[in-house]
Order: structure tokens, then sequence, then C-alpha cells
């Protein structure tokens, strides 16, 4: 298809000699010519660092380094950082700190971490962040990673891998290590884009640079003539008319449908023989077209005269839905001071490191699916009703996604991929960009117009919220991010009177979708900000007037609805205690605090399986995606515990529809508390089996013998479960299997279409100091607290924490998409998009916990995922505003926007 | 990427015949931190990559006479921000090279490659613009050199005719009578591109001058020849007005990084720190002499 040179190049110790092309990049070379797939690919333009490794004793960013280039020198890659089995100080470390999420990132910061040990072998605290500032990290993982370089280089102690606690051997309640891990550290975790599926096409998408536009035509002559072109499917060769898809609202082409609706929408797709030439054909294909009126703000969408997003029989504006809540009489409140405002929040995007990615192998008679999906039964079922398949013949592989924060939950481009492996007749994959991944899914932007009534003691008195969510084009779960947001938009407080117009807009954007905290970190900039500007007001302390308002255990937070169902006030006062809220404040410094609360899931089945094997071992079915949050550690936790067994002889089989049985989604903090309690359930069942074996082999009868906690206890008798079933099994000649299940039912009358099964409240607070002449911040201290109910592993509830917060720190300070009048998103991509890097942190972050095992998961855990990003932004303001005396209504806090609002002050 | 024929010569000679006689687009490759991007996104175009890392005179060499400094061949941001001759003599250049992209960027990233990338917001320009670089440029008509602030001629244009290439910079100094200074601002601490920066250099006659860049198509050098933001008995409102009057000509535009307010803002808040900065340096030199 194109000219290769030869080179020479030595990898890990080892010669070799290949034929590459000269645009090939370093990174492809490694990972397709010598199967080294360790290194990533996110940015594509040096700024992830996830394709970071060694040339000739150097680190450099693999994606802008032509294999050529290579010629002669010496690479090294993760897969040469460990020695055989044993992993280096900084992997171990890495490990043990906890620095490991979805492990997306990592062999990259691997690399860069190893270079700095190299260079300095006791660098700073400054000299860390300034090396691992090349290498993001979405899930957060940083604060760990400082953690990790620290023991590493012997300036804190050495963590031990934990695998139990020391007297029981119990593994729930230590920081046991991630299941998983090995292979994230050492860069063998196999993402989507690392598997090789025999005969597999590459697919590009064909996209316009605009937002609104009428296809005019398409000529995809110059690029079928491209040697190793195999296809270019337009809408023409899709069924008519055009099928569409989504999770409720079944509103999504395939392909856009004579009419782009957003910047990035494809028209087309190329099928080619290797990646370069698709998007290189892709290039090629000409499309005519005419940019028609796009509304891409609340100002065009909700203009009288505006164009519909989705013209149909009963629209009548691009108002989607609108909802109401409320309780008490608003209007008749006598307030001693009644606060008016209207509050910003920008779209945003999830930024996994990890770009969406997608292969399908289509035959007429079913087709196997792999995709780094949040809920592979959704996919199946998509896809089933689509292709008119059984469900039995769609199976969905889910690799374990490298990041997810909401954005991979709903089927994308499946769909097209699959038409497209039909026609083709081969496997065929499409690897998004980041700029494409950005152009998928994004967070809703919100306008909030919220007026607050408050005694003059700081009660509140009422809510009075008026908010718009702008979504995008094709609804995806955004009515529900919507509706759910705005459902406790009233916070964690009790408010007596309440009234909340909550309206979900249509517009010609990226459709917004599910993100970390779905729809409340908006809502919740916009109230929590009103409780300083009532504190300011009356001249109350920010910490005094939420602790005067905040609900109790069992005081209502919504009228009639499910009641507080933790120790809030408790995790309050712990955040205003570690961030030193009564110390005397330094000079030119301020203090924020504030909370936020989210329903936990409100309905669905999780089922597991599990099966206790003659020998002891334990393997547990869930069909979880575990993406980073560490799901699949927390099963193998459970299960072992339940039956005595050491960690290490638990596997958990997760991401295979085919095998494992069905689970509604991942989403919304849920798997801990639904998944766990299922496959709590079915070792109890297996509990239940051994019992019977026991009373079999004992010939006693089941009153003389008792099970649990992993233990069986005979004639006064303990053992492990582990152990008496590799001694009294044999007899049966085979295994246990258990199931079990949890299902919360849908309540039709219940607006969320159910209770919450749990809250997630937390409490952020903030020191912090700004450069006024510049409008910097420079936060001293970052601190977050949640009320966990039990923390299964409590390094992996900080994790999730601190990941929560640093994303949230994200959103309040930096991040934004930028659109032109015609909405296309200027700011696609890792140069323009900006998100917290190792330099951008907290000078100090700490995470707190409130344990009063009230949850509804196993030894009353909650989900715990999503608390530490809903109040960062409000926090972070009001320490602002106490430090400046400048209020800022609208985000994101950039240093421009803090310098503007201090012009003004 | 689309695919192109790569080569790579041996010498100046041959790399410049190889200029001359590429059919189609020619691009030439130094660190590729801006090449392969632009390639990839299909900002430039390229039917033949002329790789010059194996040019024997472009080795990297960073060397120092009686009145000047020269960085000869390829010098690597990371070589710079290390260098013991440019800390000494142009810390303002050495805190540009360090604050290039990442560890992996500067590793890469040439000094020559940023110069010809021709980027407003490159952050090593103001600094080569202010201190009076000039730049050695071999060609078929023989080698010439000329100053930083010419060759650069606006937004991603340079004054290289067919067959030329920038074979080194040169700095040119006074031992231990400058001072320079670099600052900038960016949307975040970590890796970002300069929203605006500035170099200040007091030179040895006690005159400063500023270069600032984002500023405009090309780096905009202003100097104070009334000497008295040199002058110790100037008063800060006197400072003021004189760093305003320099900064007023600055045009820069509004953009996805911030808007032509902020941008002069900034530039009149780093300038003042930029100064401060500068002469205290200056003075250290000479204490130091």
């Amino acid at each position: 298809m194109y000219e290769t040179m030869t080179i020479s190049v030595i990898v890990n110790g080892t010669a070799y000699t290949c034929e590459v092309a000269p645009h090939v990049t370093l990174l492809d070379f490694l990972r397709d010519t010598l199967d080294l797939k360790g290194a990533k690919e996110c940015c594509a333009v040096g700024e992830c660092g996830a394709c970071t490794l060694k040339v000739a004793g150097e680190t450099v960013n693999s994606c802008l380094f032509l294999a050529v280039e290579a010629d002669g020198c010496e690479i090294e890659t993760i897969e040469g950082v460990a020695q055989g089995d044993t992993l280096s100080p900084v992997q171990d470390a890495f490990l043990t700190c906890g620095a490991v999420q979805c492990g997306f990132c990592i062999p990259g910061m691997v690399m860069s971490a190893e270079d700095l040990m190299a260079q300095n072998g006791a660098p700073s605290e400054t000299e860390v962040r300034e090396a691992l500032s090349g290498n993001l990290c979405r899930c957060g993982g940083y604060n760990r990673m400082f953690d990790a370089v620290n023991v590493a280089s012997g300036h804190a102690e050495e963590v031990k891998m934990q695998t139990g606690h020391a007297d029981t051997g119990a593994t729930v309640g230590t920081n046991a290590v991630r299941a998983g891990g090995v292979n994230r550290v050492t860069g063998h975790q196999a993402f989507v884009a690392d598997l090789e599926i025999d005969g597999m096409v590459h697919l590009k998408l064909v996209t316009l640079n605009a937002a609104r536009a009428e296809i005019i035509s398409i000529d995809i002559a110059a690029a079928c003539a491209v040697p190793g072109v195999l296809d270019v499917i337009t809408a023409a060769d899709l069924p008519d008319p055009m099928p569409r898809f989504g999770p409720v609202f079944k509103d999504r082409p395939i392909m856009a449908d004579g009419e782009t609706q957003y910047h990035g929408e494809p028209v087309a797709v190329v099928a080619a023989e290797d990646k370069d030439i698709a998007a290189y054909a892709a290039s090629l294909v000409k499309v005519d077209y005419e940019t028609l009126p796009a509304v891409t703000d609340f100002a065009a969408a909700l203009a009288p005269d505006a164009p519909l997003v989705q013209p149909n029989a009963e629209a009548r504006s691009n108002i989607l839905k609108a909802r109401d809540y409320g309780w008490g009489d608003v209007d008749s409140v006598n307030a001693a001071l009644v606060v008016d405002n209207r509050y910003s929040f920008p779209m945003v995007t999830h930024f996994a490191i990890e770009p969406h990615g997608f292969i399908v192998s289509a035959k007429p008679d079913g087709m196997t699916i792999w995709s780094p999906v949040q809920h592979p039964y959704l996919l199946q079922k998509i896809m089933a009703e689509l292709f008119d398949h059984p469900l039995s013949a769609v199976r969905v592989l889910a690799a374990d996604p490298g990041g997810g924060f909401g954005g991979k939950q709903n089927p994308k481009f499946e769909p097209l991929v699959a038409y497209a492996s039909l026609r083709l007749g081969r496997p065929c994959r499409l690897i998004l960009t980041l700029e494409e991944t950005f152009q998928a899914v994004r967070r809703a932007a919100a306008d909030v117009h919220i007026r607050t009534g408050f005694a003059q003691d700081g009660e509140i008195l009422f809510q009075d919220i008026k908010s718009d969510y702008l979504i995008g084009a094709y609804v995806d779960i955004a009515e529900r991010v919507m509706t759910k947001g705005n459902y406790l938009g009233c916070g964690p407080y009790r408010v007596k009177n309440a009234r909340v117009h909550a309206r979900a807009v249509l517009s010609h954007t990226t459709p917004s979708t599910a993100f970390r905290g779905f729809g409340t970190p908006q809502i919740n900039w916009a109230v929590e900000s009103q409780i300083d500007a009532g504190a300011r007001a009356l001249g109350l302390d920010g910490l005094n007037i939420r602790l005067r308002n905040l609900a109790g255990r069992g005081d209502e937070v919504v009228k009639g609805d499910f009641p507080a169902d933790g120790d809030w006030p408790a995790s309050v006062k712990m955040a205003a205690e570690m961030v030193g809220w009564t110390d005397p404040l330094p000079e030119g410094r301020g203090r924020g605090i504030a909370v936020g609360v989210k329903s936990g899931a409100t309905t669905g089945l999780s089922n597991s399986t599990v099966r206790l094997l003659a020998d002891g071992s334990v393997i547990v079915y869930a069909g979880t995606s575990d993406m980073g949050q560490g799901a699949r550690t927390i099963f193998a936790q459970l299960a072992a515990d339940a039956f005595g067994a050491p960690l290490d002889r638990v596997s958990v089989v997760m991401g295979d529809t085919s095998v494992v049985p069905f689970d509604l989604q991942t989403s919304a903090s849920r798997s801990t508390v639904f998944m766990g309690t299922a496959l709590t359930r079915a070792c109890e069942d297996i509990q239940r089996q051994v019992l019977e074996l026991a009373c079999e082999t004992s010939g006693l009868s089941e009153a003389d013998i008792a099970v649990g906690n992993g233990t069986i206890q005979i004639a006064g008798e303990f053992h492990s479960i582990f152990d008496f079933v590799q001694q009294s099994l044999g007899k049966w000649n085979g295994e246990l299997v258990g199931t079990g299940r949890m299902r919360k039912p849908t309540d039709p009358e219940h607006a969320l279409g159910g209770t919450p099964a749990f809250f997630e409240f937390n409490c952020t607070a903030f020191e912090v100091e700004v450069d006024e002449a510049t409008g910097e911040i420079l936060i001293h201290k970052h601190v977050t607290v949640g009320d966990v109910g039990k923390a299964l592993n409590p390094l992996q509830v900080e994790m999730q924490d601190e990941g929560a917060a640093i994303m949230g720190l994200g959103h309040s300070v930096m991040e934004q998409i930028i659109m032109d009048d015609e909405g296309r998103i200027k700011n696609l991509g890792a140069i323009d998009y900006r998100i917290v890097t190792t330099k951008d942190m907290p000078l100090s972050m700490k995470t707190g916990m409130v344990e009063n095992q009230d949850g509804p998961g196993p030894y009353g855990s909650k989900g715990v995922s999503e608390g530490a990003i809903l109040c960062t932004a409000p926090a972070l303001a009001a320490a602002v505003a106490q430090a400046t005396g400048a209020v800022v209504h609208d985000l994101p806090l950039s240093p421009e926007r803090l310098w503007a609002a201090l012009q003004s002050k | 990427m689309k695919p192109f024929q790569y080569s790579c010569p041996a010498s100046l000679q041959e790399a410049s015949e190889g200029l001359i006689h590429a059919i189609g687009d020619v691009r030439l490759l130094a660190g590729g931190t801006d090449l392969t991007v632009g390639l990839r996104h299909g900002h430039f175009q390229a039917d033949t990559v002329l790789d010059l890392k194996r040019v024997v005179e472009m080795k990297p060499k960073i060397t120092a006479s009686q009145n000047e400094i020269v960085l000869s061949g390829f010098v690597a941001m990371t070589a710079i921000a290390q260098s013991d001759l440019i800390n000494r003599h142009f810390q303002a250049l050495a805190e540009a090279a360090d604050v290039v992209g990442s560890r992996q960027i500067r590793n890469r990233a040439t000094l020559i490659g940023n110069i010809c990338n021709a980027s407003p917001a490159a952050d090593t320009v103001p600094v080569l613009a202010a201190c009076g670089a000039s730049v050695d440029i071999f060609g078929p008509q023989g080698a010439r050199s000329m100053p930083v602030t010419a060759f650069i001629q606006g937004n991603r244009k340079i004054a290289l005719a067919v067959g030329e290439l920038v074979t080194a910079v040169r700095l040119p100094f006074k031992n231990g009578q400058t001072g320079t200074a670099f600052g900038r601002i960016t949307r975040r601490r970590g890796v970002d591109l300069a929203t605006v920066n500035l170099c200040c250099h007091i030179g040895a006659t006690g005159l400063a001058t500023f270069a600032f860049g984002a500023a405009s198509p090309r780096p905009l050098v202003v100097t104070d020849t009334s000497g008295m933001l040199c002058d110790p008995n100037t008063t800060e409102d006197q400072i003021d007005a004189v760093i305003d009057g320099m900064v007023a000509q600055a045009k820069p535009i509004s953009d996805v990084r911030a808007s032509a307010d902020y941008r002069v803002a900034m530039l009149k808040v780093l300038a003042t720190r930029a100064l401060a900065t500068a002469l205290q340096r200056q003075r250290e030199a000479l204490a130091d002499v």
C-alpha cells in the first residue's frame, strides 16, 4: 500500500529488524508490529503521556516519534520494567499506595516515574509533580502517585501489599491489593484497542466542520481510490428508514440522516486495511453540505422562533421535558433575607484517558461486540433489537474500560460498526481519537436561576429554583440526568418550602449523558453558592449555617421521601476539623466549605453466580464493569471472606454476556451495594449447601453445625469453609454453585421510579490564596469527607474520593467546552481543553470518611464514587470569595474569570 | 496520517539539495513535537519529510566565546534548561526552555525547531528576541545570519529561501552585565501553551528591553529608551506609566485561550514582575564578576 523502510531497533534488550512505513509512529510500530501494547494512545498530540517510553535513555511521547527516527536506537517500554515476575520498586509502590485505578495512564506514568528515579533518586515534592506533569490521569490517582514515588525513593515507609487482616485473615476493611493491578502496572492489561481480532478491518468516521448541516452529496471516489481502502459507507448504504436507538429515547441515528445535528456527527465511514489508510482516505471524502442555523446555547434554543432540534408531531419547542417538584408554599413565606442569583455551569467532557473504541464481528445470525461499555447488557439489548437477533445471539465482551465516569454507559457507534462488519463480512474496529471522543458525549451545561429565603438566624425558609439543563441533539440519558439531579435540588437540608422547575433543553450540540454526579454538580453549584451568599449577607459562618440546616439521620430532604440515612453532620464536622476551620486564617487566605448529596441507584436488578470449587478456589461471576472504581477487588474480598479463602484463590469474571448473568448497569455508584449484595447472597446460597455437605459427611444434624463468616463450626470445632470443602467436597465429586440477586423494583408513583437505595453525602472544604493580579488560585488545602457506611477497602474509598475531588477541581477551575457561533467546538482535544495535571494539585489533599455501617450494602456499605465531585466548586468559590471578596457565579473559576471579577469588585 | 517519503541526509549540503530537489511538499523534521501533530491533523502537508537529526553539522553543542553564546545544531529544551552556561548568562532562556511542554516534549523539542515553527506563543522566541539573538542560515547561496526578530515574519512564517536551513542560534552578551527574566501566564500550572509570555532583558547599557509573545503575529520588542526602568530613583508610579506605554503597543487577539483584555493586563503584570527579577539578576551578575 505504501513504501516501507528497514529499521533496526533494540527493544527491552531484544534486537529487531523490521519493515515500517515512514509515517508510522513509534507507538504504532511497537503496538502493531512488535505487539507490545503497553504504551497507549489517547491524545496523539503529546499532552497526555499515555504513550511515554524511553528512546536512547530519554523519555519521549512515542505518538510524536516516527518509527524510522528510532532506527539504530535502544528502546525501553513498560514491558521491560519488571524483571520477570518481580515488579520494580516504582511499580510495587504504585500498587500498594493505591495509585492504580483504571490503569490506562499507568504504563506511561510508570515510565515517567522510573525516569525521575533514574535521574534523581531523592526527588522533592515539587520535582515529583514536575516530572509527572506530562502524564494525565483522569481517575485522579495523583496524590497516590506522589506517595508511591516517595515510597520508591525511600522518602516514605514501604507499604506492604495487603491480602487480609493479620489476625483473622479477613479482607474486608483492609487495603487489599487491587485485583488486576499487576497487569496494569506492567502494561499487560488488555483494553479494547489492544485486542487483535483476526481479519479486522479499520474504520474511520467522516465528519463535517459544521454543527447542523444539510448533506447535499458525498463524493467517495477519491477515498475509494486509495490502495487499502475497502469501502466507504454512507447513509445511503444503511437501511431506510435510518435505524435509531438510545437507552430511553430511540432518537439517535446510526449515522447522520440527511442532516447533521451536531459538530462531529458522522456522515460516512471509511473501511480500510489499516488505520492510517482509513484516516487518510476519510480526509479525501468530499461532502457537499449547506450549513443550517444551529441552536447551541440556552438563549438560541429557547428563542420563540428557534428551529426545533427534534421536530415531531408533539414538539412545540426545544424543551424536551420539564419537571416540577416541591412542597410547602414558597410564595407565602416571609423571609428576613431573599438571595436571588443566576448561576451557570459549562459543558464539560469526560476525558477518560482511554478514548472510546468498538469492535464488532457481525454475521447474519448473530454478533460479538467488544466494547468498554459500562452497561454491557443494555448494549446487548439494543443491538438485539436493532438487528432482530435473540439476546442469546448477541455476545458482548466488555473489556475493562480505561476510565468511564458515565461517558461509556450507553451504546454509541457499536451499531454503525456492526453494519460495516455485516457489509464487509469481516470484524470491524473503530477506535475514536480523543477529539472524536469529545464529540461523542459530554456533561450537560446548566443555567440555574434561584431565589433562597433565609431567616435571620440562617434557617433556609424556601428554595425557589428554575433550572435549565442544555442537553444535546439526541437525548441519550440526559433527561434522567436533569430529573435526578434536580429532584434533590435543595441539597441535604431540611427545607420547609421548595419549588423546583427543571427543564431539559435540546440543542444542536454533542449529546449530553451521564457524568460522575449525574446532574448534581450543576444544581449544587447554584444551591450551595446561595447558602454562602446568605451567610455573607447575614454575617454568619459558612460552617454554622450549614450545620443549622443540615438534615440529621431520619430527617427528610424531600418531603415524604427516603430520609437521611447517615450522620451527615459528623462528616461536616470532620471536614471542618481537617481543614482547620477554626484556626486563625493566614493573611490573604480564604476558606470555604460545602456539602452535597446525590441519590444512589433507585431501581434495578443485579445477579451473581458464585462457584466454590473442590480445591476451595472461588469463581465469582459479576456483570459489573471495572472501570477503575475497583469493583473486582471488592467482589473478590466479599467472596474470599464468605468462604475464609485467601484472596488469591478468588477470581472474578466480568464483561462477557454469554457467561455472566444479567446486571442492569454500572452507574450511580451502585455496584458495591447491588452486585455486592447479589454475590453475598450467592455465597450464602453456597453456605447452605456447605451445611448440607457437612451434615452428610459428619452425620450430625443441622443444629450441631454453624456456617457463616467464612467458617464452619462442626461439633464445636472451627474450620474455614475453604479448608472444609477441600477435605469434604471430593465426596460429592464436583463443586458448589450459588446464585444471588438484588432487585429494587420500580415504583411507578415515585418521581424517580424509586426511592434512593442510599444517599451519597459529601462535605468538601478548601483553604486558598489568590494572586489578585493574575486571578490564579493557589490551593493550600482541599479536604473531602464522605459518609460511606462501611469502607470495605479504605484505600479504594480514598482513591475514589480523591479521584472525584480532582475531577471536581477540573470543572471548578479550568474545564469547559468552547464553541464558536455556529456550534463548532473550538477546543477539541488535549491542547486547549484543560484538565488537572500533577502541578495543578492542591498543596495538600486529604480524604476522611465517616463509617456507621448504616448502608444497604454488604457490612453496611454505601456507594462512594461520586460524593467528592458534588460540592467542589461551591466550596472553592466560597474560599475564593473570603480571600478576595470576589463572588463568581459562572464556572469555571479560571484565572481570567476571577481576574475579571476582581476588576469589577 | 498521509503516507510520505522519508529521508535522512547526512550533511547540510545533502539536506539543502534534498530541499531543492524534493518533489511536492517537503517538511523538515527536528524534534517532531510540532511537525507530527501538524501532519496528523492535516495542518501541514508533506510528500517528503527530511529528518535532519543525522546531519553531522547539526549535532547539538552549546559554546561560549568572549561576546556570544552559540547554540549550534539541534539543542533540545532539556539541554538548554540544564545548561550551566545558559543558566549563568541567559537565565530567561533556561526558564523558557523549562516550561515548553512536558519533560517528554522537552527531551525532543529543539530550539531551532521552536524558532522555525514560528508559533506566536512560542516560549523561547521572546527571550531570543529580547536578547538580540540571531540565527545562522545555511543555503545554496552560502551562509548568512539574521536577527530572530527579522527571521520570524509572522504567524508560522519565516524568512527561509528554498534550500536554506537554520543551523545555529547566537546570543550576544557581555560577561556579567545583563539580567534576564522570563514570565508567562497559562490556564493551568501544568503543561500548557502560553496565554501570553514575555522576556525582560537588562542590557549592559542599562536599558530594559521587553519582548512580548502571544501578543502579536511576531515577537514584539520594545525598549525603554528613557532608561527610567533601570533607574533606581524611578518611583513605582513612574515605572507603571512606562510599562503601560510599552504594553500599549501590544495588540493581542481574543481566542480560545484568553481575551485580548486579559492578555494586555497580564503583559503588564508579567512585565512588572520580570523587570524586578531581571534587575535583581543583573545586580547579582555585576557583583559576581
